[in-house]
This record gives C-alpha cells, sequence and structure tokens, in this order.
C-alpha cells in the first residue's frame, strides 16, 4: 500500500495549484452549523451524511458513509476524502466528463467543487498536502467518523460563503464501463481510473438557524369573530326591545 | 277599541320580535363556539419517548410507559430488516400519519434570508408539510427533516395542529417521487425553547441511520402573538414498501 501512496502525488499538487488561486476573506468567522447528504457520483452506490460545526477555526466534524468499495489490491480499499473549496461549491454533473468514458474523474470535477481545502483524514494532518495519504485515509466499505480539527482560514471562508463540497474518492472497478474500468488515471498512470475518482459527494450548506416558524396564528384566541358578534348583537337587541316593552307596560298601567 | 286593539297589537309584535331575535342571538352564539378551536395538543411534560434509538437496541425497546390505550401495541421493526435500507436520494411527495388523520401533499423548502427554515406561505401550499430540501430524503441515511404550520393566522389549525398527539410506535408514511413508501417509527416527541433550539441534534445527530424529523410550532404566548417553542417528533424508517 506504500507504493499507490507516492503515486498519489501528483494528485495533490494539482489540488494545490488550484487551492493557490485567491479566495474572498470574510471578517466574520464561519460559526455555525453545516450539513450535507453525501450522494453517489459516477454510478457508485454509497450514501451518507455529513455535519460540520464550526466555533473559530474549530470544526467538529462528523461523516457517515456506506457502500463503498471493501478492498483493493487485497487491502481495505482506502478511501481519501476532502472538503474541496474555491470554485462554484457544486457537485459535478455528467455533462462535466469532458472526455466522454462516463465517469467525472477528479479533474474533470474541479470546475464545480474545486481543489483540496482540508483532508479528513483518520488522524494527523488535514491539511491539503494530506490529501492523498492513504495511510491516513479512511478505509473499507463504510465509515462512522468524528474528529475536531483545525480548518484554515480559506476553508472557513469557503463555508462561510456555501462553497465547501465534500468529495469522498475510490470506485469499484466493477460497477464501471468496459473502457472506464480498463482505464489508468489521467493523474496517476500506474493506478486504474476507478482508484482516484470520486464516488460521493455533497455540497455544503448552513443548516437553518434558529427554531421554527410553523405558526403564524393560534387557536387560543377568538375564531369567529363576526358570529360572536351578530349573536351578541342579536342579544342585545332582544334586551332593549324587552326593556323598552316593560317600560311602555308600566307607562300604561299608570 | 281600535285604539286598544292596535295597542295590544303592537304590544304582541313587540314580544315576538324581541323573543325572535333572543332566540336568533342564542342560535348564532351556539354556532360561534361550536367554531372555537380548542389549544392544540402538547405532550405531556416536554419530552415522550427517546430521540434516535440506536439500531442494536431498538428491537429490544419496552413498550411506551404510557401508551394509549386504543391503540395497537407499537411494533419494534428491526432497523436494516427492510431490504433496501437505506434508499437512495428520492424526494417526498405525500405524508399520511394515520394516527391524527393527517394525509397531505408535501412541497420543498429551503432557508429564509435571515437563515431560518423556510415556511408555507400564504396561498395554495400553506397548509402543506414541507420537506427541508438540503436534509436527506426521507429513506436516506441521517435525520429528514418535514414541518408543517401548528395553526396559521390565515385559516387557522394546519397541517401538523395535532402533532402533540403522537405517541411512540405510531407510524409516518411517506411516499417519494420513486413510487417507495418510506415507513418511519415514532420514537419520541420533544418540545424546545425556539430561542435556544438544538440545531445539530435536530438537524444531526445520527448520521448513519435513515430517520425523520416533523417540526410545528407549540407554545403559544397569547401576551406576544407568537409561539415560543418548536414541537419535533423523532422517528426512525422501519419498513419500506413499494417499487
Amino acid at each position: 500500500m506504500r507504493k499507490p501512496l507516492t503515486l498519489l502525488v501528483p494528485l495533490a499538487a494539482a489540488a494545490l495549484t488550484v487551492a493557490m488561486s485567491p479566495t474572498a476573506a470574510f471578517a466574520d468567522g464561519a460559526d455555525g452549523t453545516y450539513q450535507t447528504t453525501l450522494d453517489p457520483l459516477n454510478g457508485s452506490s454509497g450514501s451518507g451524511m455529513a455535519m460540520i460545526s464550526v466555533t473559530g477555526d474549530q470544526a467538529s466534524i462528523d461523516l457517515s458513509w456506506s457502500g463503498l468499495p471493501e478492498t483493493f489490491m487485497d487491502a481495505p480499499y482506502p478511501h481519501v476524502q476532502h472538503i474541496h473549496i474555491g470554485n462554484r461549491g457544486e457537485c459535478p454533473s455528467p455533462s462535466d466528463d469532458a472526455n466522454g468514458d462516463g465517469i467525472v474523474d477528479t479533474v474533470e470535477g474541479q470546475p464545480a467543487y474545486g481543489a483540496i481545502g482540508t483532508t479528513l483524514s483518520t488522524k494527523g494532518d488535514t491539511s491539503a498536502a494530506a490529501g492523498t495519504n492513504i495511510k491516513i485515509a479512511p478505509g473499507g466499505s463504510s465509515l462512522d467518523y468524528s474528529r475536531t480539527i483545525t480548518l484554515s482560514q480559506d476553508t472557513l471562508d469557503a463555508l462561510a460563503s456555501g462553497t465547501g463540497v465534500i468529495v469522498v474518492h475510490g470506485l469499484d472497478p466493477a460497477t464501471l464501463s468496459k473502457k472506464a474500468a480498463n482505464a489508468k488515471s489521467n493523474l496517476v498512470p500506474e493506478l486504474p481510473l476507478a482508484a482516484t475518482s470520486p464516488a460521493l459527494c455533497g455540497a455544503l450548506s448552513a443548516s437553518p438557524t434558529g427554531g421554527v416558524a410553523t405558526g403564524s396564528g393560534s387557536t387560543s384566541g377568538v375564531e369567529n369573530v363576526a358570529l360572536f358578534g351578530a349573536g351578541g348583537g342579536l342579544l342585545a337587541a332582544a334586551g332593549v326591545g324587552l326593556v323598552g316593552r316593560r317600560r311602555r307596560s308600566v307607562t300604561q298601567a299608570g | 277599541m281600535m285604539r286598544d286593539h292596535s295597542v295590544i297589537g303592537g304590544r304582541r309584535g313587540g314580544l315576538l320580535l324581541v323573543v325572535a331575535a333572543a332566540v336568533a342571538g342564542v342560535i348564532v352564539l351556539g354556532f360561534a363556539l361550536a367554531s372555537q378551536e380548542p389549544a392544540p395538543p402538547s405532550p405531556p411534560g416536554s419530552a415522550v419517548g427517546t430521540i434516535d434509538p440506536s439500531p442494536a437496541t431498538s428491537q429490544d425497546r419496552t413498550p411506551s410507559a404510557d401508551p394509549t390505550p386504543d391503540r395497537p401495541e407499537p411494533e419494534h421493526d428491526v432497523v436494516g430488516a427492510a431490504e433496501e435500507v437505506p434508499l437512495g436520494a428520492s424526494e417526498p411527495v405525500s405524508v399520511s400519519i394515520p394516527a391524527i388523520d393527517v394525509r397531505t401533499e408535501v412541497i420543498a423548502l429551503g432557508k429564509a434570508p435571515d437563515g431560518t427554515l423556510a415556511v408555507p406561505q400564504p396561498g395554495p401550499n400553506l397548509d402543506k408539510a414541507a420537506w427541508f430540501e438540503d436534509s436527506p430524503t426521507p429513506g436516506q441515511p441521517g435525520p429528514s427533516v418535514i414541518e408543517g404550520h401548528v395553526a396559521t393566522e390565515q385559516r387557522g389549525p394546519s397541517v401538523f395542529f395535532n402533532l402533540g398527539n403522537l405517541r411512540p410506535g405510531d407510524k409516518i408514511s411517506v411516499e417519494r417521487e420513486d413510487g417507495k413508501v418510506a415507513v418511519f417509527t415514532v420514537d419520541g416527541l420533544r418540545d424546545f425553547d425556539k430561542d435556544t433550539f438544538p440545531t445539530k441534534l435536530v438537524y444531526g445527530g445520527n448520521l448513519s441511520t435513515p430517520t425523520l424529523r416533523l417540526i410545528t410550532c407549540s407554545d403559544f404566548d397569547a401576551s406576544i402573538g407568537h409561539h415560543t417553542g418548536n414541537l419535533v417528533v423523532f422517528s426512525h424508517l422501519t419498513r419500506v414498501r413499494g417499487a
């Protein structure tokens, strides 16, 4: 498993180049809660959800996914995962498959989700530089991940502006078209295309803040003011009539 | 004589008018009272049941301590027993909750400009339920969020007026665009103060289990004319029907 680690370095380099592009700075922090579902890309059968709570530059990250390929080269399949930043803040669509091989590979997806801002490693380095370090990437078919890490200013800015995207990599070659399954990675020619391609993606957005305004009115008041008014009015009229009638009879008796 | 007659006739006519007005008044008031809506039900105390039982223990849960007598014993289906749990993404179309006679279309809503959850607005969708479009679709892993008004200024009691009557074991069926019906079983109810609404607990929590939260308003404060709380029903996926 050491070999793919070395081979994946160009992937990180490509990602870093994009990460260097300037991003808008935000005076206010990114404090708050962000969430996304993790939906399959490239015919992946996986799914999941992520939630990130930010206070200052500290982020409590909860991530859960399942249904990804279990093994790779007779070892747990390493699924590198990142918060991508700096572009449209979206997950790619099939139309982003520039070379038409049926796979939106990592590079083809970058106009949509940007470069690596933060690596969601299982321990140690969380910078973009650790983006392809499979020794600290989660492995296997499913993950329940909970980790508190420090986020870079760029990643904080991306979260605040709604351009952070979580991408989990690593497809099952068996689910790909024959052409794509046999293709080599365009980043790392020694690896199959499947190994470096995105499998799950989710564009992060702020969770709703505060309570929910699901009650613009109440039934604790008077519902039918008109009816009460009409009924009361009729009774009052009857009362006035009765009094008037009594007065008249008194007068006549006198 | 003519004069007496006319006086007597006038007195009789006046009496008839008075009686008629009184009778009509009572009848109209009766209708008005009948149209009065009671306050929406709220769960006893601020908490009933549990939130997100772990999949391992959900099958061992004992029946609710305070079961409603006329309801069948809650079924405790095993999470994951359904063949296709979790489901892929497919937006909700309608939701039905037999225990409180709710059946409604579901629309999709995001956030309001102020960052809060947008709510159905006056118009044809006011009394429909709304799925939060950034939450999982019902049946996907994690908490899917569906909200509905308890009552509105425009029309009084709304779609989730009786949400507080739900109890652990009650079923919530959500029909999805793909034709599948995701059936959730109620685990518990919580009443939260809007000022300290637990965002992470309601929109997050257990991210791997397909769950559903139903949200409405609670705790109307007549002095300020607003609801100060939110009632949240917690449930988890126990069955999948259909295509």
